[in-house]
């Protein structure tokens, strides 16, 4: 998934960058607000947000975003434990509240949480036809053999699976899975593509022509 | 020592009042003693007077000396209010009672002729002429009569006077009773009020002596409402503070475990545990201080508390009745801390008991310790004194028990170690 984590302090905004990148998420931290305004349009699976950050309230920003129509899942991460405070975080737009301190290992677990929510489906594990994406495990299988994918193949089945029924564009996918200011030859989303076509199928990845990608439909 | 009860106003008002009583019944005594005294006196003087000259008509009528007795006695009139006597003053025999009323003495009232009032050993006599200066009458009173009037006087006014302050003690009572009522609803009123809720005013003064108890208590609870929002203000800080780098330590040591080699995994291990430990006690400490203003107990079941606090390598026994009335953050870090010495002392199983009331029991099946130490660590309890040893944990669980208007309690065991938390009885809250 790709993340946009704001934690103003140092030591643990770089802890939970490393942990979940071991976890293959391409996480794009800011510690501050003003930075977050530099990202503004980047597309993200999921956004980790604290509450008191030093140039203002990340609740408020949360907000404004869900003002402005933009329903990307977030997460609060914030030391305010008290029942009013998770009740205003969760109706301020917070689709999930982690009070600090948290084990990484539990922020991991609700994120997958929250993928499986946006997939639509309880179950980890998708079928398109002969193959089989088990999310969690982070596995696929086509006709029940395991079947290796890069970890760029992976990010890119993963942002289609988690937009299921959309169409992603090309420069999406491409801030998506490498992240943000990445420089990318022109051609690489289409090489990785045609890697998994090649891997998965033909038919599991559909090309819309002049708009982007999109995955077959599941099960 | 146990502190004697502060002396009650009523109580002391009704001391003054009866000792005011008792001056005021002797002083007017005193004062009608002393006026009727002199007034009585007049009176019967007046009354002396009137009769003298009353029977000053009649008695002029007398016969000579040996005729005595045969002038019709003017004496039913006046009998037993006063004595008379015609007296002849002789020069060649002396004074020579003529005629008398029953209660007259027999020999002269007065020896030696004379008008006007005189008082002898045991009469008060005025005397008139009534013939050529020879024959006198003497009208006379007895002194015991006359202090016998005066007596009953001064007591009737004694008496009503007694009436009237006895009434006034009764209607002084149900008035002071009546005067210390908006005391008593005043302090019903803070019993039940709200330290956090500066906005339940004590609406107005029901007296003009309270209006400036109302204002020091308005003052005082902005004060509190003040200092508990800067407590709280503080404690948000001071989460903030605590906890964000306890959670920066726990994921960089996450990280740490995922990268470094196998032979430093269970020294970071050891690490992250301790580090988990810390935060055990800084969510109760924080817990504890929040909670000191309000606590806000409920009804909950011990087992629902069990995986909230994520406790690993403890096995749990649980009763069937497992309720209880507490807050529940609060129970949870005093469990979390027990179960945390637990580990610490070696155990694997936690066995939890209500024994009684309220009363929530943590057996574990660890090393335990001593008597001498156990009765060491609850004195030190019982004193509110650093438990050297027992670590904070024990004495943050006794706060606890504490804010609930109970204690922490270790009792002997055979086996392991037991602690008992005693938990008042609270209503939860509504």
């Amino acid at each position: 998934m790709r993340l946009l984590l704001i934690e103003d302090d140092d030591i643990l905004g770089e802890g939970l960058r490393d942990f979940l990148a071991v976890d293959g998420h391409r996480v794009d931290w800011c510690r501050t607000l003003q930075q977050v305004a530099a990202h503004q349009g980047e597309p993200y699976d999921a956004l980790l947000v604290d509450w008191q950050l030093p140039d203002g309230s990340g609740l408020d920003w949360l907000r404004g975003r869900r003002r402005r129509g933009d329903a990307t899942p977030a997460l609060m991460l914030t030391a305010r434990d008290l029942l009013d405070d998770r009740i205003r975080g969760l109706d301020s737009g917070a689709d999930d509240y982690l009070v600090k301190p948290f084990a990484p290992e539990e922020l991991a677990a609700r994120l997958r949480a929250v993928s499986r929510r946006i997939a639509g489906s309880a179950d980890t594990r998708r079928r398109f036809g002969e193959v089989e994406v088990d999310l969690v495990a982070r596995a696929v299988r086509v006709s029940g053999q395991r079947v290796e994918l890069t970890s760029r193949e992976w990010a890119i089945l993963e942002a289609l699976l988690l937009r299921p029924g959309r169409i992603v564009s090309k420069a999406d996918l491409e801030r998506l899975v490498l992240g943000f200011a990445a420089e990318w030859a022109s051609n690489a989303v289409e090489v990785h593509v045609a890697a998994l076509r090649r891997k998965l199928g033909r038919a599991m990845v559909e090309t819309v022509r002049g708009i982007g990608y999109r995955l077959a439909s599941g099960q | 020592m146990k502190a004697l009860p502060p002396p009650s106003i009523r109580a002391r008002l009704t001391l003054a009042l009866l000792a005011s009583s008792v001056l005021w019944i002797i002083a007017v005594a005193a004062a009608v003693w002393l006026t009727v005294h002199d007034e009585v006196d007049e009176l019967l003087d007046d009354t002396l007077l009137a009769a003298a000259e009353g029977l000053r008509g009649p008695l002029s009528q007398l016969p000579a000396i040996g005729m005595a007795g045969s002038a019709e006695s003017p004496e039913t009139s006046a009998s037993g209010r006063f004595a008379w006597q015609v007296v002849d003053h002789l020069a060649e025999s002396g004074a020579q009672v003529v005629a008398a009323s029953a209660l007259a003495p027999a020999v002269p009232l007065r020896p030696v002729a004379s008008g006007g009032f005189s008082d002898s050993d045991a009469w008060r006599v005025f005397g008139i002429p009534l013939t050529d200066g020879r024959r006198w009458l003497y009208v006379a009173q007895t002194h015991a009569e006359r202090q016998e009037a005066l007596a009953e006087t001064a007591l009737s006014a004694a008496l009503a006077t007694l009436a009237i302050t006895l009434l006034a003690q009764v209607w002084l009572q149900a008035q002071i009773r009546h005067e210390l009522r908006p005391l008593q609803r005043l302090a019903e009123h803070l019993a039940d009020g709200d330290p956090e809720d500066p906005g339940a005013a004590l609406g107005p003064a029901e007296r003009r002596e309270l209006q400036p108890v109302h204002r020091a208590i308005a003052e005082l609870t902005r004060r509190l409402a003040l200092r508990l929002e800067r407590e709280r203000a503080f404690t948000g800080h001071a989460a903030h503070s605590l906890r964000t780098p306890l959670a920066g330590i726990d994921a960089q040591l996450a990280v740490a475990l995922r990268e470094s080699p196998a032979s430093l995994q269970p020294r970071l291990q050891r690490v992250r545990t301790a580090a988990r430990r810390l935060h055990r006690v800084v969510s109760a400490l924080l817990a504890l201080f929040r909670s000191s203003a309000a606590l806000h107990p409920q009804e909950l079941d011990v087992a629902d508390l069990i995986p909230r606090l994520a406790i690993e390598g403890l096995a749990f026994e649980l009763p069937d009745h497992r309720m209880l009335t507490a807050d529940a953050d609060l129970l949870a870090a005093a469990l979390l801390n027990l179960f945390d010495n637990s580990l610490r002392h070696g155990a694997t199983t936690i066995h939890l008991s209500l024994p009684g009331s309220n009363i929530l029991r943590v057996h574990d099946n660890g090393t335990g310790v001593s008597e001498g130490e156990r009765e060491r660590l609850q004195n030190a309890l019982r004193g509110q004194v650093d438990t050297a040893g027992g670590g904070l944990g024990l004495l943050l669980v006794d706060l606890i028990a504490r804010a609930h208007g109970g204690s922490l309690q270790l009792p002997a065991v055979e086996h392991g170690f037991a602690a008992e938390l005693h938990l008042a009885a609270r209503q939860p809250a509504a």
